[in-house]
């Protein structure tokens, strides 16, 4: 079953941006914490892929001030 | 001494006893110092969302996330249609804006009673969309007896509401009281694997991140304890089912985004009001590594029990006593 969404680009939240970025801009880091999680996940523990998210949080953080820049030119 | 202490209590006498509202009969609390069943849910909060999502985009957002309450809705009126009856009213308790109140044909029902705590829900979707006439009460569904009669229903349907309910033996319990003898019972809720993706990705998400975990996703009830507190609450003849929606989503925000928009938001009491970014995108990864689709979408599952109880009557068919039977079982196999 697969809900149809109306979803109109010009309605983006900050946080619907944001949930781009981890989803899209993102994949490749996003996927590899993932893949970290899946592998200690009988015991996980704070910080027990630190570094994995460590890149994950560089990579959205350089998405997101990109759009800013991006935004700052474009007005 | 002791004709001292007498008199002190009789100066200080314990207030009259107030009643206790029927629901807080039948249910022990968990906590022994309180009086009342166990507060798990907030319902001011759940009202307040509920009145939120009918409002938001002039309720477009929440005709877009029917999608579940529909398909479900569609499910349980075949179950109806299998009572070979012909009703004057229902009651459909917790009945939103009428998911399953709409798909009353007159062949079933004159009448359709929907009860619902949200206004703005209850008087969402404008009488037209019903076959059947349709009466409105705006009251809390976990206080039935205050508004209804006891006795007085054919018929009482609840479709997807019973699971923010904080007294659910106690609600059952009247329920029964407000069918006549005879009445049918007819119920879907939500079972405890309904989310477990979201559930245990925001759960990984929180122990990694920040090293504990709090409820997002509320405790739910299970196909036998239905049995159970149905048995309990005092109906026969018991049917109990265990059904799936899945839903396929492009990612866990678009989920979170529709359970906003379907009312559907945290209303654990104590619950935590925010969830840290970092910790949304930490689970957002998990939820697509731990349970994606191969084409990249990531399912969320629905389980729905479905319930059919029935309040006793003397009319009813009853099972024969134990060694009635005249025909030996290995003459017919």
């Amino acid at each position: 079953m697969y809900p149809t969404s109306v979803k109109s680009n010009s309605a983006l939240t900050p946080l619907r941006r944001f949930a781009t970025h981890t989803t899209t801009t993102c994949s490749a880091q996003a996927s590899a914490y993932g893949k970290c999680i899946l592998a200690t996940y009988m015991d996980v523990r704070k910080d027990a892929c630190k570094e994995e998210f460590e890149k994950f949080g560089v990579c959205m953080r350089e998405a997101v001030c990109m759009q800013l820049v991006r935004s700052i030119f474009h007005s | 001494m002791f004709s001292g202490s007498a008199a002190f209590r009789q100066a200080v006498r314990w207030p009259a006893p107030r009643i206790r509202p029927y629901a807080s009969l039948s249910s022990s609390p968990i906590n022994p110092g309180s009086v009342g069943p166990y507060q798990v849910f907030d319902r001011h909060a759940k009202r307040l969302q509920k009145d939120r999502c009918a409002l938001r985009d002039g309720g477009a957002r929440s005709r877009t996330v029917d999608y579940v309450r529909d398909e479900v809705a569609d499910r349980m009126i075949e179950r109806l249609l299998d009572i070979k009856r012909k009703f004057n009213t229902i009651l459909d308790v917790g009945s939103g804006p009428g998911h399953f109140s709409k798909l009353l044909e007159p062949d079933t029902t004159q009448k359709v009673v929907m009860l619902e705590s949200s206004e703005e829900l209850l008087h969402r979707d404008p009488d037209t969309e019903f076959e059947v006439e349709v009466e409105r009460i705006h009251a809390d569904e976990e206080n039935l007896l205050g508004v209804v009669e006891r006795n007085s229903q054919e018929a009482v349907v609840s479709c997807l509401s019973l699971h923010w309910v904080n007294d659910l033996p106690g609600v059952l319990v009247q329920i029964k009281e407000i069918l006549q003898p005879d009445g049918v019972f007819l119920g879907a809720l939500f079972g405890g694997d309904t989310l477990f993706e979201l559930r245990t990705a925001l759960q990984l998400a929180e122990m990694e991140r920040e090293g504990g975990i709090s409820p997002h996703i509320s405790p739910m009830t299970d196909s036998r304890d239905m049995s159970n507190l149905l048995g309990r609450a005092g109906f026969t003849l018991l049917t109990v089912d265990v059904d799936e929606v899945k839903v396929a989503y492009p990612s866990m925000w678009e989920l979170m985004e529709d359970l906003r928009d379907m009312g559907e938001s945290n209303a654990v009491v104590g619950r935590r009001n925010y969830i840290h970014r970092d910790t949304l995108a930490a689970a957002s990864a998990i939820y697509k590594e731990l349970h994606g689709h191969e084409d990249g979408s990531v399912p969320a599952t629905f389980q729905i029990i479905y319930v059919i109880g029935w309040k006793p009557s003397p009319k009813q068919p009853k099972p024969l006593e134990r060694g009635a039977g005249k025909t030996n079982l290995k003459e017919v196999l």
